[in-house]
């Protein structure tokens, strides 16, 4: 595959990561945090940029380590612990950068860096880009748009929230019920981009 | 204490790794055997249930190994890539492996064509990871059935993949109610291989021993 | 074998119900609500995460006192990842049909939140049979609780449990409805048990005060 041809199938890959196949509503990744945290719009934001960083730095990190570490010697089955290892090691980093160079952004972010960690749309984001064989620019295109997809989905989520505080909910559908019943909705509506891209 | 020297964490990380790593590796290597049977035979089983005339289900194990080892010849140069099944030493039928990415993880199948290189058997599929219900549909008899006696089109799409409900044309299938991306993708998938072995077999002339 | 003393019977009531993973604290749905349009699929996905849960927690606790406070979590990481990639070659192996159904999912175990959580909060501090009997019941809570969305999807959906058909939901007079089947159904169907759930522990809560 030459260069341009490349980058146009990860500008697909992109587009599609976003909206046809975001990693949140289609393939059900990352849902902890987006039902826990998505109750204010400046928070969201915080995570959902926190996550479009970590999402496409691991992707990348984790492409170069599959294939030049794991292909080679043949250690497909690793991928797991590797992948893992990186993330955490990787987000355990950052927080010691952050806190170092601008502790006002490290108490702002507070939990949510080791939050990340157990984001499961980050690892599963790792593991699709294995399963799908994606060259490096590829992999930049899928890492960034699943970030931004997962951002958009939690923001969207956030918008409507708030403006249901003032609203009458049953007791029991506070909180996790009815944004579980967005995300539904959501899904729904997300599910209506599917026909725009064909072919990645 | 111990447990707060620097080089312990990195020597127990190193050890419990080790450890660990060691007994997944064991475990491997001792089903490896058995995992690779598994696929063997899957593909095997996709490979004949294309064939007309073959009751897959009633088969065995060592049947399907049996009957695929006595009538399936490897691809050569006249069948352009396809397994050649023989009956009585005739060609009866191609398989045609056909593979690429559906939504979750990558679809591999055969499709089977008949001796007049535009006819379709059937098609089958040993590897996929589609959603159940929605996407896995797809090795369900229901929507496999739809391709037995379809024709590839000569020009352009060679197999179409239409919506539930339209009219069917003599290349065309429904996809699966609710399974949209899975269906287009199979579409592309069955397409890039059938148009290959098309193009190919229409820069020769027909018939082959 | 002491009779179940009353710390442990706390213990029980607290997975199963007071703190239940799925509809009291919402944790870890995402590796399995995929799924749960089958119910075959999420009981083989249940009890995949009963073995995973009760096997990590109770071996971070019986290492809690070796490892390193600062790489803790990495620690439980790699052997909640251990257990998952044992069950992912012993599903390779023995039921491969069901391994690629699953697909991806039985690997993101690993990020489940509740092992993590449960490791964190309860294994990490405390000796290992208790860590065993508190991860055991969280998973029993939260199988239970996706089990009875996954027997609603399964039955709306297509009309059948666990792979049998039912006779109303199969017939000519029930339309399906595809949506429980695909994403959004599970969305709608969790939020609706999750409502009822609340509802009912709530409705107990204010009756014994």
């Amino acid at each position: 595959m030459n260069i341009t041809s490349q980058m146009s199938h990860a500008l697909v890959v992109f587009v599609s990561a976003i909206f046809t196949q975001n990693i949140l509503l289609s393939y059900f990744l990352g849902l902890c945090p987006f039902i826990g945290v998505s109750r204010e719009v400046k928070t969201s934001f915080g995570l959902g940029l926190a996550v479009i960083f970590v999402m496409t730095s691991t992707c990348l990190l984790n492409w170069v380590a599959y294939q030049v570490v794991l292909e080679p010697l043949g250690l497909h089955f690793f991928r797991f612990i590797m992948f893992i290892i990186i993330i955490a090691a990787f987000v355990q980093f950052v927080e010691m950068v952050i806190e170092r160079y601008s502790p006002s952004l490290y108490q702002r972010l507070g939990i949510f860096l080791p939050l990340i960690t157990v984001n499961c749309a980050i690892l599963g984001a790792s593991l699709f880009m294995v399963i799908r064989d994606y060259s490096f620019v590829a992999t930049v295109g899928y890492g960034l748009g699943s970030g931004i997809g997962w951002f958009l989905a939690i923001m969207a989520m956030a918008g409507i929230r708030q403006r249901l505080t003032n609203e009458r909910i049953p007791r029991g559908l506070q909180g996790p019920g009815i944004t579980l019943i967005i995300a539904g909705l959501m899904a729904l509506a997300f599910i209506g981009f599917t026909g725009v891209l064909q072919g990645n | 204490m111990i447990r707060e020297k620097p080089w312990f964490a990195v020597a127990y990380m190193f050890l419990v790794t080790v450890f660990f790593s060691s007994i997944v590796i064991g475990l491997t290597q001792l089903t490896r055997e058995r995992v690779e049977a598994n696929e063997r035979l899957a593909f095997e089983r996709a490979v004949l249930s294309v064939l007309p005339d073959i009751r897959i289900e009633e088969m065995t194990r060592p049947k399907i190994h049996n009957m695929f080892v006595e009538t399936i010849e490897e691809p050569n140069e006249s069948s352009r890539n396809a397994y050649v099944a023989r009956r009585h030493g005739q060609a009866a039928a191609y398989v045609l492996p056909i593979s690429g990415q559906g939504f979750w993880a990558p679809i591999k199948g055969v499709i089977g064509i008949e001796t007049d290189r535009r006819t379709i058997t059937g098609v089958a599929f040993y590897e996929q990871k589609e959603t159940p219900g929605l996407g896995a549909e797809i090795t369900k008899a229901p929507f496999r059935n739809q391709f037995e006696g379809k024709v590839i089109w000569p020009h352009g799409d060679p197999i179409e993949i239409k919506r539930p409900g339209e009219t069917l044309g003599e290349n065309e299938v429904h996809a699966v109610t609710g399974a949209t991306q899975t269906s287009n993708r199979l579409e592309i998938i069955i397409n890039k291989a059938l148009e290959r072995w098309r193009d190919q077999s229409a820069g020769e002339g027909g018939g082959d021993q | 074998m002491r009779p179940i003393g009353a710390e442990n019977r706390k213990l029980i009531a607290e997975g199963l119900w007071q703190s239940n993973p799925v509809f009291k604290q919402v944790l870890g749905i995402c590796s399995t609500l995929a799924v749960t349009n089958l119910v075959l699929n999420t009981v083989v996905m249940c009890v995949a995460l009963i073995f995973t849960l009760s096997l990590s927690a109770f071996t971070v606790a019986v290492l809690r006192t070796l490892t390193p406070r600062n790489i803790r979590m990495m620690v439980e990481t790699l052997i909640i990842a251990f257990y998952v990639i044992i069950v992912d070659i012993l599903l390779k192996a023995y039921w491969p049909e069901m391994s690629s159904s699953l697909g991806p999912y039985v690997g993101l175990i690993i990020t489940n939140c509740i092992i993590m959580g449960r490791c964190e909060a309860c294994a990490n501090a405390n000796p290992s049979g208790k860590a065993l009997l508190d991860g055991l019941f969280n998973a029993l809570g939260y199988s239970f609780v996706l089990l009875i969305v996954a027997g609603l999807r399964e039955l709306f959906g297509m009309g059948t449990f666990l792979g049998l058909t039912v006779p109303y939901f199969s017939g000519p007079y029930w339309d399906k409805w595809i949506i429980m089947v695909m994403p959004p159904g599970a969305f709608f169907v969790l939020a609706i048990v999750v409502w009822v759930f609340r509802s009912i522990q709530t409705a107990k809560e204010n009756k014994a005060k």
